[in-house]
């Protein structure tokens, strides 16, 4: 699978505050609720958490599935098959929102 | 101080007010009474630069009347050539089906009419424009034809509240997709003609429990209030990314002369984003740092919404105390 986002969803990578959460993260602190990738969808805004961010960045409808789950694992330093399955249900998720589809 | 600590780089929305001019006088207008040299097109283009370079993804044209330039169907094209998003808010005068071919050859994702009353005696009396509600009928249709989605703005006050439901059966004879139902702001104008106009606390309670259950129960329909006020009724919908007031957090409003304020009904400049650094003002302005801060007052301390609501309007608590913190005057705790 090469997911590619939905080029109707308008979305911006929030730097500044990813950094402040991956700073968040190393004091111990649960950053799951935190947004990094904020999405503008029909009017409505929805914003997706670190790994969720990740993931979606690099749907650009040329990268595979398994390519995603190595680059963050690499970057995350987790076993990519710890990974496999969240990335999957993530994008399962997506698609059912009509936001990511298989190029 | 966690508003401020999960700011944005940006704002999502630049709410951009190119001409206080107007071929409409309407009884509850913010801005009828202001004057402020306007920007020249190669100007406004290098606002658009950087609005883009900020990764702002909305430009959403209002007034005055945006189609008083001749020259908004060259920005918007310039703009949207770079990636941005860009709609308009417009009475409908002007659109005819040759303005609708150029709003759609310029890129327009979405244009927004004002209809006030779905009764057209009445919103004719309100803008003072005789004939106005069959031309702002009638650009709805030039829009539809040519492909256009269309949204429908109505600012609610003693003319129309208890007649919104008409409003909406008017939007969906019209193919219109989404509805605002925009609370009534006593700047400009609608402050000088409050007395008339505004709702009482109780009425504004009344209103929005019923508004939110018809919201509720539409599907065929978006319906929009925009208004932190409403978050202790049943149906609120919080938003994901920001408590109470938007403006100052997701987005800004420029004047004619590249002035930013919070919003179009707070007349405090922040910085001028031609001659100011952006960044510097978005994230250091003491005024948007007073907004994202606010502390509870009065009635708010103790208040169960507060978490949600943060004092409901800043605008109108500013219009009528000149105080962000204190209780929107329209809340009915
Ligand atoms: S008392 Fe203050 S916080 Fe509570 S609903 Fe009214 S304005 Fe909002």
């Amino acid at each position: 699978m090469k997911p590619k986002r939905n080029p109707d969803v308008i979305w911006r990578h929030e730097q500044r505050r990813e950094q402040q959460l991956l700073e968040a993260a190393e004091r111990g602190e649960d950053i799951s609720e935190g947004g990094t990738v904020i999405l503008v969808v029909n009017g409505t805004m929805h914003q997706l958490n670190l790994l969720g961010g990740e993931i979606w960045r690099r749907c650009d409808g040329e990268t595979e599935l398994a390519a995603i789950v190595q680059e963050i694992g690499a970057e995350y330093e987790v076993a990519a098959e710890e990974l496999e399955q969240d990335v999957r249900e993530f994008l399962v998720d997506l698609q059912q929102r009509g936001w990511v589809t298989d190029a | 101080m966690r508003e401020q600590n999960t700011l944005l780089s940006a704002p999502l929305t630049f709410n951009w007010t190119l001409s206080f001019r107007c071929n409409f006088s309407c009884s509850h207008c913010y801005s009828r009474e202001e004057q402020v040299p306007e920007l020249s097109l190669a100007e406004l283009k290098q606002v658009v630069d950087i609005l883009r370079q900020k990764q702002v993804p909305f430009i959403n044209f209002g007034g005055g009347e945006p189609l008083i330039r001749p020259d908004l169907y060259d920005l918007a094209g310039y703009a949207t050539a770079q990636g941005l998003n860009v709609s308009m808010n417009s009475n409908g005068w002007l659109l005819d089906a040759g303005a609708a071919e150029k709003v759609k050859a310029a890129g327009f994702k979405s244009v927004g009419i004002s209809i006030d009353s779905a009764e057209a005696g009445l919103h004719d009396e309100f803008r003072c424009m005789p004939g106005s509600f069959d031309r702002a009928t009638a650009a709805l249709q030039h829009l539809a034809s040519a492909g256009i989605r269309t949204t429908m703005s109505a600012v609610i006050s003693r003319i129309n509240f208890r007649q919104f439901r008409e409003l909406l059966q008017l939007a969906r004879e019209h193919e219109v997709k989404q509805v605002y139902l925009h609370n009534f702001k006593c700047s400009g104008r609608g402050f000088q003609n409050r007395e008339e106009l505004d709702l009482t606390p109780e009425e504004w309670k009344d209103f929005y429990r019923e508004a939110l259950e018809v919201k509720q129960e539409t599907d065929d329909l978006s319906i929009s209030f925009d208004d932190p006020v409403i978050a202790s009724l049943p149906g609120y919908d919080a938003d994901p990314l920001v408590k109470g007031s938007s403006c100052g957090k997701l987005s800004l409003h420029l004047r004619p002369n590249g002035d930013i304020t919070p919003c179009g009904f707070i007349p405090l400049v922040v910085g001028n984003i031609l001659r100011d650094d952006f960044d510097t003002l978005w994230n250091e302005s003491p005024l948007l740092l007073k907004m994202r801060t606010k502390e509870a007052k009065g009635k708010c301390v103790g208040c169960g919404a507060y978490e949600d609501c943060l004092g409901g309007c800043t605008a109108r608590a500013f219009a009528e105390t000149g105080d962000f913190s204190e209780p929107d005057p329209h809340c009915w705790k």
